[in-house]
C-alpha cells in the first residue's frame, strides 16, 4: 500500500446530518436509516436490549446529545427507504486504492483516562477548517518494541527515535567509543526501515464500503443508508503492535441494536456482520455474544446500546481479542484469531437507526488501555523468559552442529563468563579482566583471549592513538604487530600518517593560539603596567612562543610533503580523498573551533575512531572477531525481534530489548 | 503479514541490519556491570567502574556481604548465612517464611550430613516440625529431608533423597538467598545477560519457522 497524501474532501459522499454536526471531526458516525430487521433466532435471545430508543435514561446518552446536537442523532428516525433487504451487505473491496480522505488532525490521546467531560467539550468546537490525515500514534501503543515502525496512515515516514526527546547516540556496528561514558558520535544513519514501516488503521476505508454507505471526509463517520452493511478499515492491523485497540461509540442502536463490533480478513463477504463469516469475529450488542464464524453465538458480555462506548483489542501475543465496555474490561474472548490473516478492524450495522462513531486513538480513549497493554507487556516478557537457553550458545563445543548438551545452570554461567571475559579482553579493560578471571579461579589458560600480554600491548597502542600519539603507535605496531600495516598495501599505515600529520598541524595551532594570547597579554600590559602581579610572557618571551609556532608549522609542512611524496602514485579513491581531506585542513586557523568538515576530520572523535580501526585491524590480524561476541549477540537478537515483528509474531511487540536491556 | 513459506535472509541483508542496531559500548559496558554485581564479583565490578568510567550501581560492600553469605552457605554454615542476613536487614527473613524454612532445611541437612543424628533430631522436632505444619509444601519438604536419616548411607538411596547432600543443594538455597537481599535492595535478580541469552534463544527459534536467517558466528 502506498503512501497516500491526504485528499480534498470533494469525494462526493452523500452528507448525512450527522456528518455535519459540529463534531465529525472527533468521531466517526454510522448512521443506518431505519430498515426493519429480519427476524433472527439467537440463542441468547433472551438478553433483553435494555434500551429501546435511543434517548434513553442512560446517562451518556444526553452527553451524547450535548456533543452531536440534535441533528446528529436524525438519521435514526425511520426512513422511508425499502425495508426489504434484510441480508445484510458487506463492504470490502480492495483497499489498495481507497482514498484517503481528509481528516481533522487531532493529538492523539493524551492519556487513556481523560474525563469523558473533555470529549464532550471537545465537541462543542466548531469543525477544524482543514482536515488532515494523520494523528499521533495513540500512546499505548509505545509499549510495542517496534514502536517506531508503526506509522499512522498517510503520515511521511519518520525516522525512527528511540525515544521522544531522547536523542541517542548511535553505535555503528564497530566497537566504537573511548574509554567511559557514552560519547557523543555523529549519528549514523537512521535505519533504513521506510520499506518495514507499518501503517495502522486510523479510518474506515472509502472503499470497502456499501454504496449505501457514506463515509464522512475524516474516514470515521459513516452513514447507512439502507440496509446492513459491513465496513472495515482500509489498512489491516499489523501485529507489530503487540496489542491493537479502537473504541465505537454507540450513537444509536436504532430498534434492535444489531450491531457487531470486530475483525475481519480482507476478502470477508460484506455482506454479513461481524462473526458470522468464516474470518470474522464480532461481539453483538442485540445479545450480547461473540460470534467466530459461527450462526448462533457464545454468551460472552452485556448488550449494548446507545450511548455505551464498547472497545475492541486484539492481542497477538496471545492471538485473542478482548472487548471493553464504558473503560471496562469484558474479557478475552477467541482462539487464534489474526494467525493466519491480516485483520482489519471492523463494524457491521444491520438495521436503519443504527449509528456509530470510531475512535481509533485520535482521542483519549474511554478504557486505560495504556495500564492494560504494559500488563500484557510484562505477562508476554515473562513467557519469553521462561525459554530455556539454547544448548548452542553454552556448548564448550563451539562448532555449529555441536552435539546438545545439558544446560545446566553451571554451563550457562561459565558460557556468560567466557562471553564477558573476552569483552573485557576485547576492549583492553585488562584490570578488570584480570581480576575477573582470578575471581573465577579460572587458570589463566586464556591465551584465546589474549590475556597474556596481548591485551595490554594492544590496549596500549590503541590508547596512544586516542591520545594522538601516533608516533608512538606506529612504532608499537610495527614491533609487534607489523602484518597490520602491511595489510591492504599499507592502508592502515597510510591512515596513521595522515593522523600523525593532522597532529603536527594541531600543535601548530596551538602554539599559534599561545601566541595570540601571549601578544594580547602585553598589549594589555603595556598599556597599563601597573598590573605586573603575575608573571607575564615577555616579549622575549613572545619570541620564543613565535619561533615554536613556525618551526611546527614547518615541520608539519615538511611531513605533509613527503607524505605526498610517498602516496602520490596511490592512486586507490579512499587513499585520494582521505589524502585531501587531512591536507585541507591547512586552510583553517583552528580546525576544529571551525566545525564541520575540518573538525570532523581533524577532531578528537576522530581519533577514537581511528583508534578502534586499529584495535579491529590488530584483532583480525590474530584471527580474533572484529567485534565482541557479546555485542553481536545484542545485535542478532535484535535484528531477529525485529523480523518476527514484521513476520507477524505479535509477541516480539513485548521483547523491547531497549527497555528491558539499556533504560532499566 | 503471516504467511506460510519461509523466506530467505541473504546474510549482507542480515549483516545491515546488525549494523543499524541501536547499542553503545556504554550500553554493553552496563551489561557487564550489571552481571559482576549481581554475581557478586566485587573487585572485578570494582576495577570496571574505573577502566569503564562507569559510575557505581550500588554500595560495593553490599556484595562483599553478599557473597560472604552465599559463600557461608556453600560451606555449609547455615547459622553463620542466618546471622549475616539478619545483619543485613531482619526484615528479609522476617517477611519470608518459605525462604526461612528452606535454610532451616537447609541446617537440618547439614547436620545429617555430619552423622550429627541427636542434634538433627532435636532440631528438626523443635524448629522445623512446627512449620511443617503451616504449609504441604514445607511439610513434604520435611518428610523428604527426615527420610536421608531412614537411609542413613546406604547406595540405594533414592535420587529424589540423596540431592539434597549434593552441593547442588547448597546452590539452590544461596540462590534463593541472594536473590531475596538483591530484592530487598531493589535491585535486579535476574542477570540481564541471561535474559538476553533466553530472549536470544526464543528470537531464533520462533524466526527458524519462518525464515532462513545467518546464525551468530562464534
Amino acid at each position: 500500500m502506498s503512501v497516500r497524501q491526504s485528499r480534498s474532501a470533494s469525494i462526493p459522499i452523500p452528507r448525512t446530518s450527522s456528518s455535519t454536526s459540529p463534531t465529525r471531526n472527533i468521531e466517526s458516525v454510522i448512521s443506518i436509516p431505519f430498515a426493519p430487521p429480519p427476524p433472527r433466532p439467537r440463542l441468547a435471545s433472551a438478553q433483553v436490549i435494555p434500551i429501546a430508543h435511543h434517548h434513553s435514561d442512560d446517562p451518556r446518552a444526553s452527553v451524547r446529545g450535548a456533543r452531536f446536537g440534535a441533528s446528529s442523532v436524525s438519521p435514526t428516525r425511520p426512513s422511508a427507504h425499502s425495508p426489504r433487504t434484510t441480508d445484510p451487505a458487506c463492504l470490502s473491496t480492495s483497499s489498495s486504492s481507497s482514498p484517503t480522505l481528509p481528516r481533522a488532525r487531532r493529538p492523539s490521546a493524551t492519556g487513556p483516562r481523560t474525563p469523558s467531560s473533555n470529549r464532550a467539550v471537545s465537541g462543542l468546537f466548531p469543525p477544524a477548517p482543514a482536515p488532515r490525515t494523520s494523528f499521533t500514534r495513540p500512546a499505548y501503543l509505545e509499549h510495542s518494541a517496534l514502536r517506531h515502525l508503526l506509522q499512522t496512515e498517510s503520515l511521511p515516514t519518520i525516522a525512527p527515535s528511540r525515544k521522544q526527546g531522547q536523542q541517542r547516540s548511535l553505535s555503528p556496528a564497530t566497537d566504537s567509543d573511548d574509554e567511559g561514558s557514552p560519547p557523543p558520535r555523529r549519528a549514523t544513519p537512521v535505519p533504513d526501515s521506510s520499506s518495514q514501516m507499518l501503517k495502522l488503521p486510523t479510518r474506515m476505508s472509502e472503499s470497502c464500503r456499501h454504496e449505501l454507505l457514506s463515509i464522512s471526509p475524516d474516514g470515521r463517520d459513516v452513514t447507512y443508508q439502507e440496509t446492513l452493511r459491513l465496513f472495515r478499515t482500509a489498512y489491516p492491523i499489523p501485529p507489530a503492535c503487540g496489542i491493537y485497540y479502537y473504541e465505537v461509540d454507540i450513537l444509536s442502536k436504532g430498534n434492535k441494536g444489531h450491531i457487531s463490533i470486530g475483525f475481519a480478513g480482507k476478502d470477508v463477504r460484506l455482506s454479513r456482520l461481524p462473526g458470522w463469516e468464516q474470518n470474522s469475529w464480532g461481539y453483538h450488542g442485540d445479545d450480547g455474544c461473540s460470534f467466530a464464524a459461527e450462526k448462533n453465538g457464545t454468551p460472552f458480555g452485556p448488550t449494548f446500546g446507545t450511548g455505551d462506548t464498547i472497545g475492541c483489542g486484539i492481542d497477538f501475543s496471545t492471538h485473542q481479542a478482548f472487548f471493553t465496555k464504558n473503560g471496562n474490561l469484558i474479557g478475552s474472548v477467541f482462539k487464534d484469531i489474526g494467525k493466519s490473516i491480516d485483520l482489519y478492524p471492523s463494524i457491521g450495522l444491520r438495521h436503519s437507526g443504527e449509528a456509530v462513531r470510531v475512535n481509533f486513538g485520535q482521542e483519549a480513549f474511554r478504557f486505560d488501555i495504556e495500564y492494560h497493554v504494559h500488563q500484557q507487556r510484562l505477562q508476554a516478557w515473562s513467557n519469553i523468559q521462561t525459554t530455556p537457553i539454547s544448548s548452542s550458545l553454552v556448548s564448550e563445543d563451539m562448532r555449529p552442529k555441536a552435539k546438545a548438551v545439558e544446560v545446566t545452570e553451571e554451563r550457562t554461567k561459565s558460557a556468560i563468563n567466557k562471553l564477558v571475559l573476552a569483552y573485557l579482553a576485547h576492549h583492553g579493560y585488562a584490570r578488570t579482566a584480570r581480576t575477573f578471571q582470578k575471581q573465577l579461579g579460572r587458570p589463566s589458560t586464556d591465551n584465546l583471549l589474549g590475556l597474556d600480554g596481548d591485551m595490554e600491548l594492544r590496549t596500549q597502542i590503541v590508547n596512544s592513538v586516542a591520545a594522538g600519539d601516533i608516533d608512538t603507535a606506529l612504532a608499537e605496531t610495527k614491533k609487534h604487530y607489523p602484518e597490520v600495516l602491511q595489510a591492504n598495501e599499507g592502508l592502515m599505515l597510510f591512515k596513521l600518517r595522515c593522523r600523525k600529520f593532522i597532529e603536527l598541524l594541531l600543535d601548530a595551532t596551538e602554539l599559534h593560539k599561545k601566541l595570540k594570547a601571549e601578544e594580547e597579554q602585553i598589549a594589555t600590559d603595556d598599556e597599563d603596567e601597573m598590573l605586573m602581579d603575575p608573571p607575564v610572557p615577555t616579549k622575549s618571551h613572545l619570541g620564543t612562543t613565535s619561533k615554536a609556532q613556525a618551526e611546527a608549522l614547518n615541520k608539519a609542512i615538511i611531513y605533509g610533503q613527503a607524505l605526498l611524496h610517498d602516496y602520490k602514485a596511490d592512486k586507490r579513491p579512499e587513499v585520494q580523498t582521505l589524502f585531501n581531506r587531512s591536507v585541507g585542513i591547512v586552510a583553517w586557523h583552528d580546525p576544529i573551533e571551525h566545525g564541520g568538515v575540518a573538525a570532523e576530520v581533524a577532531g578528537p572523535e576522530a581519533r577514537v575512531d581511528l583508534a578502534n580501526e586499529l584495535n579491529q585491524a590488530i584483532l583480525r590480524s590474530q584471527g580474533r572477531p572484529a567485534h565482541p561476541t557479546l555485542e553481536t549477540i545484542y545485535r542478532h537478537t535484535a535484528v531477529c525481534i525485529q523480523q518476527l515483528g514484521v513476520s507477524g509474531v505479535g509477541a516480539a511487540a513485548f521483547a523491547d530489548m531497549q527497555k528491558e536491556f539499556i533504560d532499566a | 503479514m503471516a504467511s506460510s513459506s519461509r523466506i530467505r535472509i541473504r546474510s549482507e541483508e542480515w549483516d545491515r541490519r546488525l549494523h543499524e542496531v541501536q547499542v553503545t559500548k556504554h550500553d554493553l559496558n552496563r551489561l557487564i556491570m550489571d552481571y559482576l554485581v549481581i554475581e557478586g564479583y566485587k573487585s572485578a565490578a570494582e576495577e570496571f567502574c574505573v577502566e569503564a568510567n562507569l559510575s557505581p550501581p550500588v554500595d560495593f560492600d553490599s556484595i562483599e556481604s553478599r557473597m560472604d553469605i552465599r559463600d557461608a552457605l556453600q560451606r555449609g554454615d547455615v547459622e553463620g548465612a542466618i546471622t549475616a542476613v539478619n545483619d543485613l536487614n531482619p526484615e528479609i527473613l522476617d517477611t519470608n517464611p518459605a525462604l526461612y524454612f528452606h535454610l532451616q532445611q537447609q541446617k537440618l541437612i547439614e547436620h545429617i550430613r555430619h552423622g550429627r543424628i541427636a542434634e538433627a533430631l532435636q532440631f528438626a522436632q523443635e524448629e522445623l516440625a512446627p512449620r511443617g505444619e503451616e504449609s504441604p509444601e514445607f511439610l513434604s519438604e520435611l518428610e523428604r529431608t527426615m527420610a536421608l536419616l531412614a537411609f542413613d548411607s546406604s547406595p540405594s538411596v533414592p535420587s529424589g533423597i540423596a540431592e539434597l547432600l549434593s552441593p547442588a543443594q547448597r546452590m539452590k538455597t544461596a540462590g534463593e538467598v541472594n536473590a531475596a537481599i538483591l530484592e530487598s535492595l531493589s535491585q535486579g535478580k535476574e542477570v540481564k545477560l541471561v535474559q538476553l541469552l533466553k530472549l536470544m534463544s526464543w528470537g531464533e527459534t520462533m524466526l527458524e519457522e519462518r525464515a532462513e536467517f545467518p546464525r551468530v558466528e562464534k
